[in-house]
């Protein structure tokens, strides 16, 4: 683009980072990697009683390619590693991570397996981790709503400069 | 009239005592399963007989495993039913831990191929005339055996395992 670099003032794009943060945080179109009984909570999330649209999570990205938000639910193996690599690298910038569950987060109860891998932060940046085994789909919610205010406090000059940390809400 | 109920297990062990003889090395009840331990030159053709004797008619494999008994070698259990008599057979045969090797029975159960498979890269088993003797479930790089006994688990060298194991609970109080 050229318009904003990391070297632009605050001020100056203050409005247009408030636009395109409220707007990304309303409209996270999800990529659901359900790999075990997480996914069924996270289905549980996405139906009428818990409801996700409401905060704007949308159930329905056709693909890794029109997801913004990748939901690691369930146990990653060593095996699946490579394809959870390989889809989130499809997915365009700017994208979002949650892991949700203890077997995304670090294993879980399979911390000393000789397939699953020890977090899913080994191979992808995570923005939100979600604990519990299964979450609740309350939890689940609350960690959306923790990844929206982190889109929120966003810095898009940091974004745009291809460093993958953004400000982290107090 | 033959075939027409399932057979109790000390019928199973007068039938394949009389057909097997000595090879039969024990049959036991396990919840009214009879499980059938036979000498490994005699595995193949005893599954054989259980498939097709018109008494057994056991039609499915359920499964097909593995036992790592240290020392003692390797187990290899596989699980027969019939769904038309709806009885059990267990068939146990022990193998030597340092080669082991077993006879295919994906000849006779197509769902024992890929059972076997998975064994063969679990526990090290050579199935011997396996059609397709390459890994099911494992990446490609991994080495070892994991379900034997002594194959080391990373994590707890680091980390030993932070409770107590089932048993010793009760031996400290």
């Amino acid at each position: 683009m050229g318009l904003i670099t990391e070297r632009t003032g605050l001020a100056q794009i203050q409005p247009i980072k408030f636009i395109l943060n409220w707007g990304r945080k309303y409209s996270l179109w999800v990529f659901n990697f359900g790999l075990a009984c997480c996914s069924i909570e996270f289905i549980a999330a996405s139906t009428s009683k818990h409801d996700f649209i409401r905060f704007g999570v949308i159930p329905f990205a056709h693909g890794p390619r029109q997801a913004d938000l990748l939901v690691i639910a369930g146990t990653p193996t060593d095996k699946m590693a490579p394809v959870i690599k390989r889809l989130y690298d499809q997915m365009a910038d700017p994208k979002y991570v949650i892991s949700m569950g203890s077997c995304a987060n670090c294993g879980g109860p399979y911390w000393d397996s000789y397939s699953v891998l020890k977090g899913i932060d080994q191979v992808l940046p995570v923005d939100v981790y979600v604990p519990g085994c299964p979450p609740r789909p309350e939890a689940l919610l609350e960690g959306i709503v923790r990844l929206q205010q982190k889109i929120e406090k966003e810095d898009i000059r940091e974004k745009w400069s291809g460093r993958l940390t953004a400000a982290t809400p107090s | 009239m033959a075939g027409s109920r399932p057979l109790p297990p000390p019928e199973v062990e007068t039938r394949v005592r009389a057909q097997f003889g000595d090879d039969v090395l024990a049959v036991e009840d396990q919840v009214g399963h009879a499980v059938v331990t036979v000498s490994l030159a005699r595995y193949h053709e005893l599954v054989q007989f259980l498939r097709d004797e018109p008494d057994f008619a056991c039609d499915y494999c359920d499964f097909t495993s593995g036992v790592d008994r240290g020392d003692e070698g390797i187990e290899i259990v596989t699980h027969v039913f019939s769904t038309t008599l709806h009885h059990n057979v267990r068939v146990k045969v022990r193998l030597p831990a340092d080669d082991p090797v077993c006879p295919t029975i994906s000849d006779l159960y197509p769902t024992a191929d890929w059972h076997e498979r998975e064994t063969m890269e679990m526990f090290g088993v050579t199935f011997e005339g396996h059609p397709t003797p390459v890994r099911l479930l494992l990446p490609e790089p991994f080495e070892g055996h994991p379900l034997r006994k002594d194959f080391e688990l990373m994590s707890r060298v680091v980390k030993p395992w932070p409770g107590a194991a089932e048993g010793e609970e009760e031996e400290e109080e």
